[in-house]
């Protein structure tokens, strides 16, 4: 059995988050299901363990403890707080173990970002330190706000960023966008009474045209896409369709996506990068500047991070740091990252910022055997 | 007397009538049960082939555990009823009837989307621009996942499991897609949805299916292969 498992190691996690200024909290083990399938898709729901209750709400067995943590602080109606928590996380597997041992700090509300985004990575290397993985774990760090900004400087359509942005952290979904990208989507087959004002485009005649057949279709009142949302899509496909896609941007992008440098290097690399290619970086590469200050004064070992300009989540409640932490041998020992987005999303009525991280104990077990 | 093996078939409406029609034709004509309300019989004049009457998705499950020897279902109903099916069932032979299409299909005013990227598109920003991710009704969740998430990348959605009437679920505003089974595409065309161009999901109809078993006797698997083999050297009966 992994030996972090015990009651005493269990209390030994506490003792370190407390050590650290989190306040502890407890997460039910089972919670509503729905907030994790809507913030993270559907394809989570064939790797959480569901359940059903009697009034036939939809449960599930936690697979992670940031959304309840968020969820909790939403309810409590609380001001900033930073939350530490040790327990089970349960995750379908078609081999191997479902269960999961987690302990992480979720810091909620902290409007100083710099500091935020500081401390939770210097956090995270003091629980690892703390629970006997002495070196050479190695940080992997990525910044969306950054992609976010080469993405808005190229220029490219609406569609396409939101679509890049997505795919952002997946090698395969960025590639397989890139090439869909390279080659122009042709005009769909139109009847004559949306085909006309398209090709004039008159947005009034279309928009009467598109409301015309959404009445037909008995979906005025839906709820779902109207007439100015199909408008909007259908005239950018016609622009599209007579510009010829932009090659040089598509390489511009591929260039920034292979970026990767000691994270000391990293502003340099992308100050050149904007300058090379007239992208006005300026204001993300100060934020990740100053960032990078509060690292160092926070004591985080900066020659152990590095920073990968392909490195995200592909997430969109992510919005600028994420992180990972790696044992030599390429186990992920922990991971967080910023999530300004998720609140919002789980209900909270103003923005609320968060950033926080998990450590997976039961990798951190075997790890410190590597020394 | 050679020797034995099961089979399951549909219990009742088409899928019952030609499955039975197939099997007579095949030389495997199906005695009806002594009591009216029994739901197992064998082969007439072949007591060692027993026939068991099952609903359509129970005998993808009896397949699944391995219970049956042969199934004759609807393929829909074997890769949505069963993970992993592709590992754990062999599709012996379609049998031409019972062709339904599982298809994603999209309310007919969307003019911008033609293609599961489209949708993908415009699953994209769905919550910024509604509040709520792009809800998907269907029965097939298994199948609508594999296609959006694992075939097409597509992340953000939610399903929404829908029993029956399916394909009024965008006008009723329960759910803005779906995913359903359609054999004319004129249920689809009546509710004003229209079949994205690389929307079909599956192309199903009743097939012989068997557990991939390693176990089974070699007398016994002939038997099967044997009948497996009048059944599609003998066609659709006319």
């Amino acid at each position: 059995m992994n030996p972090l498992r015990s009651f005493s190691a269990r209390a030994d996690i506490e003792t370190i988050l407390a050590e650290l200024g989190a306040d502890r909290v407890d997460v039910p083990v089972l919670q509503p299901a729905d907030p994790f399938l809507d913030t993270a898709g559907e394809e989570l729901r064939r790797r959480i363990f569901l359940s059903e209750s009697e009034t036939g709400e939809t449960l599930c067995l936690r697979p992670e403890f940031t959304i309840p943590v968020c969820l909790m602080h939403i309810g409590g109606g609380y001001g900033p707080r930073r939350y530490g928590y040790v327990g089970t996380v349960f995750r379908q597997r078609r081999a191997g173990s479902n269960e999961f041992l987690q302990a992480g700090i979720e810091d909620i509300g902290d409007g100083d970002r710099d500091d935020a985004d500081a401390r939770s990575v210097a956090d995270a290397l003091s629980v690892l330190q703390a629970l006997g993985v002495k070196k050479h774990a190695a940080v992997t760090l990525g910044d969306q706000a950054v992609f976010n900004a080469v993405i808005g400087g190229l220029g490219l359509p609406k569609a396409w960023a939101l679509r890049l942005a997505h795919a952002f952290g997946d090698h395969g979904k960025i590639k397989t966008a890139l090439d869909a990208l390279s080659v122009p989507a042709p005009v769909p087959e139109l009847p004559a009474d949306i085909l006309e004002p398209a090709e004039a485009r008159d947005r009034g005649a279309l928009l009467n045209a598109l409301r015309m057949r959404l009445r037909i279709a008995g979906l005025e009142e839906s709820g779902g896409r109207d007439a100015e949302e199909i408008a909007d899509r259908l005239m950018a496909r016609f622009e599209a369709a007579t510009v010829a896609p932009d090659e040089s941007a598509l390489a511009v992008l591929r260039a920034f996506l292979a970026l990767r440098a000691p994270v000391a290097k990293a502003v340099g690399a992308l100050s050149d990068f904007g300058a090379a290619h007239g992208l006005a970086l300026g204001e993300v590469i100060s934020a990740f500047a100053a960032r990078e200050g509060a690292m160092q004064d926070a004591g985080v070992d900066m020659d152990a991070v590095t920073y990968d300009a392909a490195f995200g989540r592909p997430l969109d409640y992510y919005t600028a740091l994420v992180y990972e932490i790696t044992a030599p041998d390429g186990a992920i020992l922990a991971g967080g990252g910023r999530y300004d987005r998720l609140l919002t999303m789980l209900g909270a009525e103003e923005p609320v910022p968060g950033v926080g991280f998990s450590v997976w104990l039961d990798r951190v077990a075997a790890a410190r055997g590597q020394g | 007397m050679s020797t034995g093996f099961s089979i399951a078939v549909p219990s009742k409406g088409r899928l019952r009538d030609e499955a039975l029609a197939r099997l007579e034709y095949a030389g495997y004509p199906v005695a009806p049960p002594k009591d009216a309300r029994s739901y197992r019989t064998t082969v007439a004049g072949r007591p060692e082939i027993e026939v068991a009457f099952l609903s359509a998705s129970e005998i993808a499950r009896e397949l699944g555990s391995g219970n049956i020897d042969l199934g004759i279902t609807g393929e829909d109903l074997v890769r949505e009823g069963l993970p992993d099916s592709h590992d754990r069932i062999d599709r012996l032979l379609g049998l031409g009837f019972g062709q339904a299409d599982v298809v994603v299909a999209v309310p007919e005013p969307w003019f911008d989307v033609d293609t599961m990227a489209d949708l993908g598109v415009v699953a994209a920003d769905f919550r910024q621009r509604h509040g709520r991710r792009l809800r998907i009704a269907t029965k097939y969740w298994r199948l609508t996942q594999q296609h959006f998430s694992q075939t097409h990348g597509i992340q953000l959605y939610r399903i929404i499991e829908s029993l029956g009437a399916t394909e009024g679920a965008p006008a009723a505003g329960q759910a803005d897609v779906i995913v359903d089974i359609t054999s004319t595409g004129s249920t689809l065309k009546a509710n004003h949805l229209k079949i994205l161009s690389d929307g079909v999901i599956l192309r199903s109809e009743a097939c012989l299916f068997a557990p991939k078993l390693e176990s089974l006797s070699p007398a016994r698997k002939a038997a099967i292969s044997e009948m497996a083999g009048a059944l599609e050297k003998n066609g659709k009966p006319r």
